[in-house]
């Protein structure tokens, strides 16, 4: 405890028995103190958060997209969160889970391009060295105990060929010509893995197509989706970040499925 | 620790050409201490079914008892040999009485049908749930020892001796591996007209 | 205070933490020592729980011409650990003027994973090479560091299922009267290719290819194997 301030070097001693010491704040007795305890300003448990975030390779490019909700606990608090960031002309990341930390990251990351881009040098950020970064951010808050709780998809373009990248809260990382993260691993990635391996060769509308598909599939079984999107295609022309992309859904059968009343 | 894996144990069955072996280890140890090494685990059931019960090594006792008494009734009330299949659901049926108090065994059952002499094995967990295979069983502690053992070993329509040879590198490269079971083994191989039951030496360690 | 007995009230428990620094991601790598080469295989399938991550995911790491490590377990941690030994062997490179031997980079392995005793990298070890004189080395370390020269190993999920099967067919252990001599490069392939394909039968975080790298004093060779792929 710091006890020098305006009383010099001596101490003054604390104000009553078991009080504070001038300068600093009283902790009422049996009460943990929130602010001085590391756990609590730790992100242990995400707040509000956003669901899944896609990405497929196609011919020329990549495209990754992510929806606009975002829930506070199983409240949909937020319907305009864009959960993409476009990092560069050929760098777009998504993120999954606790929105704050992905806003604080997004900050870092601008500033980080600002920095770079005052250098002059030519050099910048690369899909590839962008997620090899986000990896090691991640896993060194994983490693103080003090984790950002998101699942990051990195989608760009790295020496013309199209990368897609994923690392999570832990610091796994890895990379695919299709991802997921949050339940589009479950629901969408098999439709489409399923795809990619009928067509590896994909044209642009395909892999459009495909991601409003998976994105309206999300939206039909994952409560904490929404049918409002944003898209980003990434191709030698830059990026181009689409939407809000609202998805027409049918209810039609809805009236079928009975037992949950 | 696991209850089941308080003593330890390593038994495996094998199907052949019209021919079926199971193998037990012969270890009876309280954890880390071994106590005896002739310990019986598999049990005549009749002229051509046998019975592997690993697991803790009381209910191995009790379990054989009730289920000898229990074959016993049945072969009397039918004046018939058991088939190896209807002593399946017998032993199933007995673990699931203790559904929620189980005897801690995992059965294994191999035999030949008293009629048509067809080889047939069968595992079960703990509460009796079945599992009829055309190759292979296997339990106890080391059962992912002797699942990589048997996988790679094992062939279809092996003759007798095959099947022995087959069945004793399965089971001791898979026990020399686990530190509860093993301390030698014993073969039964089962044929129409014989039984043959070989004694393996192992290493004591 | 709290008395004993009495249940505490919200502030006075300790706060619950629900994250866990590690995950396991599945795996396998075995590694063989010949007379004059070192063989080390690993499966490439990266998963999650039921989820299948990656498909092409070898689990091999080829640090020098003449050392490749294999490492899986919590994938964060291969990375990691990974990364940190390429950068300890390119400064010792670059110091030195000539690649580090196998041999001191299993013992440097091991001060790497001591150095995390108490928050270990939850990775399962080997190196595999040729050591000063040409031979094939294997040595297998345990997550926190204890290490030791061995001919074979299998490590990562499907270990127990395949180094009994490695004891029986290069240890010729249980073959009465077998001599053990030099296993021929063909037949250990052979032997590597059976046993990956018999552990993906029973492992499900082992699977979809195996990737079979072979150094010897002409460099490092690798080949691909399929496996099942469900």
């Amino acid at each position: 405890m710091a006890t020098s301030g305006m009383f010099g070097n001596g101490n003054p001693g604390a104000l009553w028995t078991g009080g504070p010491v001038p300068g600093q704040l009283h902790n009422f007795p049996g009460v943990q103190n929130g602010a001085t305890k590391g756990s609590s300003q730790r992100t242990l448990n995400p707040v509000v958060m956003g669901s899944s975030v896609l990405g497929i390779q196609f011919n020329g490019g990549v495209v990754i997209a992510a929806d606009m909700l975002g829930s506070y606990g199983s409240l949909s608090k937020y319907r305009d969160c864009p959960r993409l960031l476009k990092v560069n002309d050929s760098t777009v990341i998504g993120a999954s889970g606790d929105y704050a930390d992905f806003q604080y990251l997004s900050n870092v990351i601008q500033q980080q391009v600002i920095d770079e881009e005052c250098l002059n040098d030519g050099f910048g950020y690369t899909p590839k060295s962008l997620h090899c970064w986000l990896t090691r951010v991640l896993y060194n808050r994983r490693s103080q105990f003090n984790p950002l709780w998101n699942t990051y998809i990195v989608a760009g373009l790295d020496e013309d060929k199209p990368y897609l990248g994923y690392v999570d809260k832990i610091g796994m990382a890895y990379e695919a010509p299709s991802l997921a993260s949050g339940f589009g691993a479950y629901l969408a990635l098999p439709i489409i893995r399923d795809a990619l391996e009928k067509k590896p060769d994909m044209a642009l509308e395909d892999a459009l197509r495909l991601i409003d598909r998976c994105m309206k599939l999300l939206f039909y079984r994952d409560a904490r989706a929404l049918n409002k999107y944003q898209v980003a295609v990434i191709t030698k022309a830059g990026v181009d970040l689409r939407g809000p992309i609202v998805s027409d859904t049918n209810w039609e059968v809805a009236h079928m499925i009975k037992g949950y009343e | 620790m696991s209850i089941l894996a308080y003593n330890g144990a390593a038994i495996m069955a094998m199907k052949g050409k019209n021919c079926v072996a199971i193998a037990a280890d012969r270890r009876f140890g309280v954890q880390g201490q071994t106590v005896s090494m002739d310990f019986d685990k598999v049990f005549e059931m009749g002229p051509n079914l046998f019975l592997g019960l690993p697991g803790l090594a009381t209910d191995v006792q009790t379990v054989f008892q009730r289920l000898k008494f229990r074959l016993n009734m049945y072969e009397l009330r039918e004046n018939r040999r058991i088939k190896p299949k209807t002593f399946m659901s017998m032993v199933s049926n007995l673990l699931y009485e203790r559904r929620f108090g189980p005897y801690f065994v995992e059965p294994v059952i191999a035999g030949l049908d008293p009629k048509t002499h067809e080889p047939y094995i069968a595992s079960m967990d703990l509460i009796g749930c079945p599992m009829e295979t055309n190759d292979f069983v296997v339990s106890g502690t080391c059962s992912e020892q002797m699942y990589g053992m048997c996988e790679s070993l094992w062939e279809p329509d092996l003759e007798p001796d095959d099947l022995f040879e087959t069945i004793s590198q399965a089971l001791m490269n898979a026990f020399d591996r686990d530190a509860v079971s093993g301390w030698g083994a014993v073969v039964y191989i089962i044929e129409k007209d014989k039984i043959t039951k070989k004694f393996l030496k192992t290493r004591q360690d | 205070m709290a008395q004993l007995g009495q249940p505490l009230s919200d502030y006075q428990r300790p706060h619950q933490v629900h994250f866990s620094p590690y995950d396991f991601n599945g795996g396998t790598v075995l590694a063989i020592a010949g007379e004059n080469y070192a063989l080390i295989a690993t499966d490439t399938r990266l998963s999650q729980g039921f989820s299948i991550h990656s498909r092409e995911s070898p689990k091999t790491y080829s640090l020098s011409e003449n050392t490749v490590l294999g490492c899986c377990g919590f994938h964060g941690d291969v990375l990691t650990l990974t990364k940190t030994l390429g950068a300890r062997l390119q400064i010792f490179e670059k110091e030195h003027n000539k690649p580090m031997p196998t041999p001191s980079v299993a013992a440097m392995l091991s001060t790497i994973l001591y150095y995390r005793r108490f928050f270990p990298y939850y990775t399962h070890n080997l190196v595999a090479g040729l050591d000063e004189e040409g031979k094939g080395c294997v040595y297998s370390f345990d997550p926190v560091g204890s290490y030791e020269r061995e001919v074979y190993r299998a490590k990562g999920s499907a270990s127990a299922m395949l180094q009994p099967l490695l004891d029986n067919q290069i240890g010729g252990k249980n073959q009465q009267g077998y001599v053990v001599q030099p296993m021929p490069l063909d037949r250990c392939i052979a032997v590597v290719k059976d046993v990956f394909t018999s552990a993906a039968e029973r492992d499900i975080y082992t699977g979809d290819n195996i990737l079979i790298s072979v150094i010897t004093k002409d460099g490092l060779k690798s080949e691909k194997f399929p496996l099942r792929k469900d």
